[in-house]
Formats: C-alpha cells, structure tokens, sequence
C-alpha cells in the first residue's frame, strides 16, 4: 500500500496537470497570489480534545506539558493573522477527559471553541455523554455549526440543532464541509442517544459529498468525521470511507486518537485523492492544510488533474 | 393533492434553471496543490491570555471544588499490587457493588476493575474529591455482563493468575495459580450456571488482558462512571454520618 501510494504520488506529479502546478510551484507564487490567480486555502483542525483546557500536568505522564487552549489559541491568531482564508475544525469528541467536564458539563469547551473562532465541529461518541440534554444545554455557547449528517435527530431534543453541511465562501472558492458520525449502539449508553437514527456513514457521506461537489458546486469538499482511522475488523472507518466513495478530498479524522507521521493519501472510487489526517487527541497538535487553487481562464477542464502533494509548507 | 399542483411548477422550476445554471456554472478553480503540517503545542509556543482570562474563573472554582471534603476514612488505603487482597481494592469494589444494586439487584459479584485501574492511594482522614479523581481518573463505566460457565472460569483463572484483583462478593483462595474453594455472593462457586457480574467497558474490552468478557450471554450499560459511583457512595456515607473504614476479610488468600 505504502508502495503504491508512492508510486502514485509521483504520477501525480508527473501528469498532474503540468502548468498548474509550475504555476503552484513557482517561486514567484506570492505574484499569482497577488494577482488573484492563486488562491490559497488553509485548513487548521483538532480532534478529540477530550476537555483539554489546560496543558497535561507535570507528572511524569506521556504527554506531560503539552496541549492548551492557550497556546492553540495564540498560533491560530497568528496564522490568522498572516493567512487571509483560514478555517477552522474539529472532528468531535470535544467532552470528557478533565473535570472541567464533570463540573461545567462542557460549557467551557464550546465557549472556547467560539472565542477561538471555530468554524464547525462534529459530533464524537463523548459528546453523548450527558445525554442529548447535555448537548443541547450546551449550544447556546457555539457559535459555531454542529456538522452530522448521519445522525438523525428529527426526534429527539437536538431536532434542527445540526446541519448535515456547510457551504463555506473564502475569495471566490466554495467549500463544502459535512460530518460523519460513528455507531452509537454498544459504544454510547442507549438512554444517552435516544431516538437518534444512525444512518450508513459510507451511504451518507456520498450523497452528501455528491451533493456538495456536483449540485452545489464546492471546489473542495471536507468531512469531518468521528469514524477512527482504521481497524482491523472491516469496521467503517476513514480508510475505508475514502477508498469507497467518491467527491472527498479530505477526511478530518478522530476517534482512534491516532498519530500520524503525515496525513495518508487514498485513491478514492474516481481514482482521484482523498486525504486522511488526524492530529492525536488532547490538543496536543494542531493540523494544518493549505490548498491552492488556480483560477482558470475559458473552457473549465474537464479531466480534473491530480494535484501536488507537499508535506512541508511553502515557506 | 398537492403534488399536483407541484409537478407543473418542477417542469416550470427545470426550464429556468438551464439559463441560470449556465450563467453560475460552478467553479473557475482548480486544485493544484496541497502543503501539509503539523504543530506540537509544547512550551515554546506563546499563549493568549485573553482565553486564559476566559477559563480562570472556571478553574478556580473547579479547583475549590477538587479541594472539597466528602468524606472521611479511618485507615490510608494503599496501592500495593503485589499482595491478593488490600484495602483500596476492598474499598473500591464493594463500594461500586453496592452501588451497583440499586439498579440491578441481581448481580452475583463484581471486579469493578484490575489492578491497574486503580492508581494512587486515598489518604487517612479528609477524603477530597481531588482524591477520586486521582484514584480514578479514566471516564470507565460500570457495565453488568451475564456470563457463561466457561468464561466465569476464565475470569476465575485470571484473579488467580494475577494474585488477586479487586472482587467484591467473591471469596477464593488461590493454589498453585488456580482458584479454589471460590465462594459467590456467599454460595460455592457452581461451574455449571450463569453469573451476573458488574465490571467496567475498559475490562470488558479486553483492557489488562482480560478476555473473559468478550461473548457474553447479556450485556448491559448502565450509563453510569465509576468514578460518579465513588462519589455519590462516599457522600452518600458522609450524610449518613459514617466513616470508611474498609477491612481485610480474607477475601482473597494465597498458599
């Protein structure tokens, strides 16, 4: 797998649509910028802060010291400051993990969450865990959507509360963001989700990622998702949902609390990329993903190209 | 009825959309490239105080809270692994067993945890609430598993193998490694029947190499963190004017 995602890399950079990308390459890449032929992108995102308010304490523990809101705080300000379209995620699983949830209920999270400017979140198994009540009593303080696509909630307190998606607008380029939730039954206490209706996440994340990319024309389409990663098992994961679907080019993952030495690249149904990232848990990393999209004068294309692929920032 | 007064219109709708769908005709971009990264918010990195002014309040009050007494024990109970039976283990299990039957008075035992899941001592005197968040801090969740006569013996064989784990309403001693003369819920163990057993989704999961819990005949979530358990046996202690004063009871003895 290693093998051929490499492989196809290196296509990609052979075929992929070589003007583009000198342009995308080109030193002089601020001028494109500048001129409005260039549009750059930047996706920053979180997973699984499990009520990390605070770094973890000094105790000798595996994370000692690490995480915040302070400090994502202050280095979202800052690439704010120097990005001029930046948005902001995070795949769920916001509650549970510090008594700042015990005691606030997740309150301060999600009051967090908006002083930090979120963009959207979805919804993770612990964000079940006062119930929907919970959850709800907690809404008030975002102001930000909550993303789920695949949990009906037309019978229970949280009706209306979320949006299956989000179409989001920065200088001409339209992103289309949902969220995908995983399986509730034997993960979450039945009396936590109640009437909620779990809907197939692959089934649902491609009529949604059609709908966003072909009906409403999104140039980039994003799913924040709770799913995990990857297992064993051929339980519904990130790898899988990217392998079998299509109209993805990012997967923001959560869930496995996973890791990764860098995002992964899968080729999707269309044999076109979908990409993979997860940042660990906790906060303990911020993700960040910057897309650049060429403007295109006349006929639109109609093979889209593969684009390239950097894990390093241009500096 | 009122479809049919939208099928026209949908035709209606379809016409005018071509015009404008060609006019909007989605996107003028094109992906061509994508840079990756990632940031560690170690501490080097600079802080916001505006969002630490935010939370302060909340911290402080937490903190006071943490510092709360809500109850009180008359011995220290240690966390010694290496003995088949000691005082926090004792004091843990039976606390979450009785609390346990409350909402199903029908479970046989419980091993509330291993070993491991209890990490630090609670102190002699003033039991603060920091205190069980220390003892505690992982969101496990009581869960009530009917097990089958094979997979109780393998629970059986694990307490044995391992010393000794925190079991209330289960009494044996251990020979060469093995349970014996095992004792449930007052009764001898009889290997033929099912058990009712409370224990939490980390052991159930196979948490601590513990495989017993993996085909249960019955599985039920009570929505309930041990952790909250704890608390509300403690307080529910304290109002009542009681100390904690767990024992050893021989529960669990060793050749």
């Amino acid at each position: 797998m290693e093998e051929l995602l490499k492989i196809n890399r290196r296509n990609f950079l052979k075929t992929g649509g070589m003007a583009a990308a000198a342009v995308a390459l080109n030193l002089n890449a601020f001028d494109a910028i500048a001129a409005g032929d260039l549009v750059k992108l930047t996706i920053l995102h979180t997973n699984d802060v499990h009520s990390r308010i605070e770094p973890f304490p000094m105790d000798g523990s595996k994370h000692q010291g690490l995480g915040g809101t302070a400090r994502r705080s202050a280095l979202i300000n800052a690439i704010r400051e120097k990005e001029k379209n930046v948005l902001l995620f995070d795949a769920g699983d916001i509650f549970q993990g510090t008594p700042y949830f015990n005691k606030y209920g997740g309150e301060l999270e999600i009051k967090l969450m908006s002083e930090m400017k979120y963009d959207a979140a979805t919804m993770g198994n612990h964000d079940f865990d006062n119930g929907l009540e919970g959850f709800y009593k907690q809404l008030p303080h975002a102001n930000f959507p909550i993303l789920c696509s695949n949990y009906d909630f037309s019978n229970t307190i949280l009706n209306k509360s979320t949006l299956p998606y989000q179409v989001f607008k920065k200088q001409g380029i339209k992103i289309g963001v949902f969220g995908i939730g995983i399986k509730l039954k034997g993960l979450v206490g039945d009396r936590n989700y109640g009437e909620t209706q779990f809907l197939d996440p692959i089934e649902t994340a491609n009529k949604t990622a059609n709908l966003l990319k072909n009906d409403l024309k999104c140039d980039l389409v994003i799913c924040l998702s709770h799913l995990g990663y990857r297992y064993d098992s051929n339980r519904d994961s990130d790898q899988v949902l990217a392998r079998n679907t299509r109209n993805i080019d990012l997967i923001i993952g959560g869930h496995t609390h996973t890791f990764m030495d860098q995002p992964e690249d899968i080729q999707n149904l269309d044999g076109k990329i979908t990409t993979i990232n997860q940042v660990g848990f906790a906060g303990i990393n911020l993700g960040r993903l910057d897309y650049y999209f060429e403007r295109y004068k006349g006929k639109r294309i109609k093979t889209a190209a593969p684009y390239t692929i950097s894990d390093q920032l241009d500096s | 009825m009122i479809m049919l007064y939208i099928q026209p219109l949908r035709k209606y709708l379809a016409l005018t959309a071509i015009p404008f769908f060609l006019i909007s005709c989605g996107s003028n971009y094109k992906l061509v490239k994508s840079n990756r990264t990632e940031y560690k918010m170690n501490g080097e990195r600079a802080v916001d105080s505006t969002l630490i002014k935010t939370y302060l309040p909340y911290k402080i009050k937490m903190e006071q809270e943490m510092n709360t007494v809500i109850g009180h024990s008359e011995v220290l109970m240690t966390k010694n692994d290496k003995v088949p039976e000691n005082l926090l283990r004792n004091f843990f299990s039976d606390a979450l067993f009785h609390e346990v039957l409350k909402y199903d008075p029908g479970v046989d035992f419980a091993m509330p945890s291993t070993n491991g899941g209890l990490r630090v001592d609670i102190p002699k005197g003033e039991v603060k609430m920091s205190n069980i968040f220390e003892v505690m801090p992982f969101e496990n969740e009581m869960m009530v598993f009917t097990l089958g006569p094979s997979d109780v013996q393998n629970l059986l064989n694990f307490i044995a193998r391992t010393g000794g784990q925190p079991v209330a309403g289960l009494r044996m001693k251990i020979v060469n490694d093995r349970p014996t003369e095992v004792m449930i819920n007052g009764k001898p163990y009889d290997p033929t029947r099912n058990y009712k057993i409370l224990t939490s989704d980390y052991v159930a999961e196979g948490g601590d190499n513990v495989q017993s819990f993996k085909k249960p005949i019955e599985r039920k979530i009570l929505g309930i963190r041990m952790r909250d358990a704890l608390i509300t046996y403690i307080k529910e202690n304290q109002a009542a004017g009681k100390t904690i004063n767990p024992k050893l009871d021989g529960r669990i003895t060793k050749d």
